[in-house]
């Protein structure tokens, strides 16, 4: 049987993983039938036992060789203990039973006279501490720190007392005194030694819910009573004369500062009463630490970024907070990446304590846009979006754009992230006027509509759809359209841009009356697009769902026959599609198109305004046209997109035209017109909210709780027969309606429809209701208010 | 609380070089993070940040030469520059002790390289020493102590 060294050798030789496995096997094999054998020699032993952590470390099984270890340790050969408890520490773990046998030989080894080993047996407690070693061997480590005088046997068990400490909690009363007695021993306290008090001291407060004595309070004061100790450690290690040993480039023990600042704002923490006396100073000398080292090593960084941690943390005064966000955003004004990811994970912890003094960052925030690493990408730009606000909108969007600009296929979750996230500001009336906004939505759009999910996209259908001004619209849709079509050699769009071609197609659909003509958009034109459009995304069916509703609607905006012609074909082609929703919806329209002109017209024209489920009440005084939905808009926010799979109104042509009669349900039924019945029990328990000439109106709170309510509007008619009636509903900012169908479209006189309306959120339950129905031919259009006197 | 998890180095080939768990995980739970962590780090870029976030904690790592060496730190209250530094003063000390230490180095010696590690990283990872001159000193003295079978002799 070879050395170690061979063993290593012929693994590392092997060709192949196969190989390699099968050296390791049969040495696995040997040894452990080696180790079975009881007149093995020590020696031998030793040489299996190093073979063995190679295996250990190659990731093979090795349980079997965990009493071996302790055979190993209990030798008195320095050599062999030296193997055995580097053995032990590796293989062996607290739960094991095979701990019990440790006991004995540790207790020896902690009373050795050779340091080394009492020095090693410190080690192996100190990772193998089981609740019954803890109690079995406490004794032997106090009486090490209480009388050895050999730093490395004081420090090793100072942290063998931490860790004993966390595992028996009632040992704390044992070792705290210890902590001042071997501060105060300034000969034996090398930074070795200092570790181990600090590290001693955080285990007490650590523990201290874990203690069930009363007398926590007088061990914690006497903690306290360090504290000006570890002060004046802190300021000796930044203000004495340069000491190689400790230096890390520049900056004096950065462990040991680090871990002396964590212990303080442990104790502040604790007891934020008792150590008051002690803030102001703390305060100085963490801006006196802040402040020294060399600005751009990472040991400097090092004691910085914990200074800050720890001026958070403690929530100290408002001048130590700007002067800890000051020092992130210095760090981010520098080259190291890493300094760069603490920052910016650190400051947007703190954006919601120091807004202000982080948006004074901004500059150094987006500049980490251009970093090559994606983690510190996903970082500043989620940064951005805590920052951004009125004042810096247009600043930020247009980094982020850039950045869009920019990004490559590696950025993908980064601009996901952004796109969604931009969007949301960019429907927001707060964040400047409606064109930049609608600018720089189909701007993103322009640049990465394929990561955009579907929800965005319609969102800037939405926004455009609800633009104010028909300028402004015509403006828009003629940029969107001149840039798809006429596709300029320099066009950004790319092929799997499908956010942008959808919105293309749905723009020309719409509004292709509004451009034709400008541009040299002609007729021609527009319709061969569309339908090579037709031909390249035959296999996207949502873009040719798109495309099949935009021939339709165009056909009835263009003048010329053949082209008309050749959109019914376009619609016409899909008539035997294998996707079952284009089929149905190709014959729909087939028979769409055959309409007459003049009611094609109306059912074809351009969208309403399209409230979204939220309708802000308090802008309602600036589009007071149209503060709110229709019924059929509010069903559901993709309505707009999927508009003749459900909407009611085309739905019934083909039994003639006109809102009269009873809606279909979306699998295409007839929906049971409601029949009043028994009016009285309808309007058992539902107030009378609003009454007229014509009708009256009862709502009732069928369900509120878990921040949903359900209304049930009832309008009952008075003598009139009452047609085309449509509701319409606004609910307060903070919630969400959705509008389930209006039980029927016309009333007999003295008869009732209902009307459900679903409310999400949270807030007083209020409702602004419009009615618009016909009665004796008249058109007639009411509104009101009312509240409820339930809340969400 | 300094705790670091563990610390691995791993080669360029994603052979392990050196393990060591300061947290109790189970068999299966090693091997799963030594692979992942193996196919994370090696596909990371040379310009990108040293540290990430794996599962619920932080890994810190760093590239020496052929070798990566990867600590597990705590999310939340470990420093991670810290961290970093902790990597490389093991490196400065390894170096020293091997007179410019290789990934060979450590292969053949990996006892030494766990005996560096066992004076600087001790219960649950939490620094012991930060002098350079203490740890070479120290195990200098038992590599001695090693070669001599007297015990008592050199230490009476």
């Amino acid at each position: 049987m070879g050395s170690l060294k061979t063993f290593i050798k012929e693994v590392r030789s092997a060709k192949t993983l196969a190989e390699e496995k099968s050296i390791i096997t049969k040495e696995s094999a040997k040894i452990r039938t080696k180790l079975k054998d009881d007149h093995l020699s020590l020696e031998k032993r030793r040489k299996n036992i190093q073979k063995l952590l190679y295996l250990y470390i190659l990731g093979e099984k090795t349980h079997f060789a965990q009493v071996e270890c302790i055979n190993l340790i209990s030798s008195d050969d320095f050599q062999n203990k030296r193997l055995g408890y580097l053995a032990a520490v590796l293989l062996l773990d607290e739960q094991q039973e095979i701990l019990t046998l440790l006991t004995n030989l540790l207790n020896n080894d902690l009373n050795h006279p050779n340091s080394y080993i009492v020095s090693m047996a410190l080690s192996a407690l100190g990772s193998l501490t089981s609740p019954e070693l803890a109690r079995d061997l406490y004794p032997d480590v106090e009486q090490i720190i209480n009388r050895s005088t050999e730093p490395l046997l004081v420090k090793k068990a100072l942290q063998c007392a931490a860790r004993l400490v966390t595992r028996d909690a009632a040992l704390l009363e044992i070792f705290y005194p210890y902590c001042k007695k071997v501060l105060d021993n300034h000969r034996l306290c090398t930074h070795g030694v200092l570790l181990g008090v600090l590290k001693l001291c955080q285990s007490i407060i650590e523990a201290r819910n874990l203690y069930e004595f009363d007398n926590y309070l007088e061990i914690l004061a006497s903690l306290i009573d360090s504290m000006p100790e570890f002060f004046s450690l802190l300021q000796n290690l930044n203000s004495a004369v340069f000491n190689q040993e400790f230096d890390v480039n520049g900056t004096s023990d950065p462990f040991l500062q680090v871990e002396l600042l964590r212990t303080l704002r442990m104790l502040f923490a604790c007891a934020p009463e008792k150590t008051m006396q002690y803030v102001d100073k703390f305060g100085d000398l963490l801006t006196q630490l802040a402040s020294i080292g060399d600005g751009s090593k990472n040991s400097a960084h090092a004691v910085a970024y914990e200074c800050v941690r720890t001026i958070f943390e403690l929530q100290l005064d408002q001048s130590l907070r700007v002067l800890g966000v000051n020092i992130l955003g210095n760090f981010l004004s520098g080259k190291d990446s890493n300094t760069k990811y603490v920052a910016l994970n650190t400051l947007s912890r703190v954006v919601p304590q120091e807004p202000r003094a982080v948006k004074k960052h901004r500059k150094f925030i987006t500049k980490c846009l251009l970093d090559t690493d994606a983690s510190i990408k996903v970082r500043s730009v989620e940064l951005i979006f805590a920052i951004l606000d009125e004042t810096n909108v247009q600043e930020l969007t247009n980094e982020l754009i850039s950045f869009l600009e920019i990004s490559t296929e590696d950025d993908k979750d980064v601009v996901n992230y952004v796109v969604e996230h931009i969007m949301v500001v960019l429907e927001s009336e707060r964040y400047g006027e409606e064109r930049w906004r609608l600018d720089m939505a189909i701007k993103v759009l322009e640049l990465v509509g394929e990561y955009a999910s579907y929800e965005k996209v319609n969102e800037v259908m939405i926004m455009i759809n609800n633009a104010r001004s028909i300028e402004l619209k015509a403006s828009l849709v003629l940029k969107i359209l001149s840039t798809t079509i006429d596709a300029p050699a320099d066009s950004k769009v790319s092929v799997e841009n499908s956010g942008w071609k959808l919105v293309a197609i749905w723009c020309l659909g719409e509004y292709a009356d509004l451009i034709l003509g400008s541009s040299g958009l002609t007729e021609v034109k527009l319709t061969a697009w569309l339908a090579n459009m037709n031909r390249m995304c035959y296999d996207e069916p949502r873009v040719t769902s798109f495309i099949l509703s935009a021939a339709l609607k165009l056909s009835c905006k263009i003048q010329s026959k053949s082209q008309i012609e050749d959109l019914r074909l376009l619609i016409a082609g899909h008539s035997k599609d294998t996707n079952l929703l284009l089929q149905t919806k190709s014959t729909q329209y087939g028979i769409l198109f055959n309409q007459p002109t003049k009611s094609k017209k109306a059912i074809l024209d351009a969208m309403p305004f399209f409230a979204k489920n939220v309708v802000e009440e308090t802008a309602s005084s600036a589009e007071t046209r149209q503060p709110v939905k229709s019924p059929q808009a509010a069903k559901e926010t993709n309505l707009l997109l999927d508009l003749f799979d459900t909407d009611p109104v085309p739905a019934a042509i083909p039994g003639g035209l006109g809102g009269q009669k009873p809606p279909l349900n979306s699998n295409g039924q007839k929906a049971a017109p409601h029949v009043p019945t028994d009016h009285e029990h309808v309007l058992q328990a539902a107030d009378k909210i609003y009454d007229c000439n014509n009708l009256s109106v009862y709502g009732k709170v069928v369900f509120c709780a878990h921040q949903k309510a359900v209304i049930e509007l009832n309008i009952q008619s008075k003598q009139k027969k009452i047609i085309n009636l449509h509701t319409m509903a606004a609910v307060a900012k903070l919630q969400q309606l959705s509008m389930g169908t209006l039980s029927s479209g016309v009333i007999d006189p003295s008869g009732i429809a209902k009307q459900q309306l679903e409310l999400t959120g949270s807030g007083k339950l209020k409702l602004r209701v419009k009615l618009s129905y016909t009665v004796d031919g008249a058109e007639v259009s009411e509104q009101f208010d009312h509240r409820f006197a339930e809340s969400l | 609380m300094t705790d670091i998890k563990y610390m691995i180095l791993i080669s360029r080939q994603g052979k392990v070089r050196l393990v060591r768990w300061y947290h109790t995980f189970t068999a299966k739970e090693e091997s799963k993070m030594l692979k992942e962590l193996a196919a994370i780090v090696l596909s990371r870029k040379a310009r990108m940040c040293n540290i990430l976030e794996y599962h619920d904690h932080k890994v810190v790592y760093k590239r020496y030469a052929s070798l990566y060496f990867v600590c597990g730190i705590n999310a939340d209250s470990d420093n991670e520059l810290l961290t970093l530094e902790i990597i490389h003063r093991f490196v400065e000390i390894m170096d020293t002790y091997f007179n410019n230490v290789c990934e060979l180095d450590i292969i053949f010696n990996f006892a030494k390289a766990y005996d560096i590690l066992n004076e600087m990283l001790m219960c649950d990872g939490s620094l012991v020493e930060t002098s350079k001159q203490e740890i070479i000193k120290h195990i200098t003295h038992m590599d001695a102590v090693e070669t001599n079978d007297n015990l008592n002799r050199v230490f009476a």
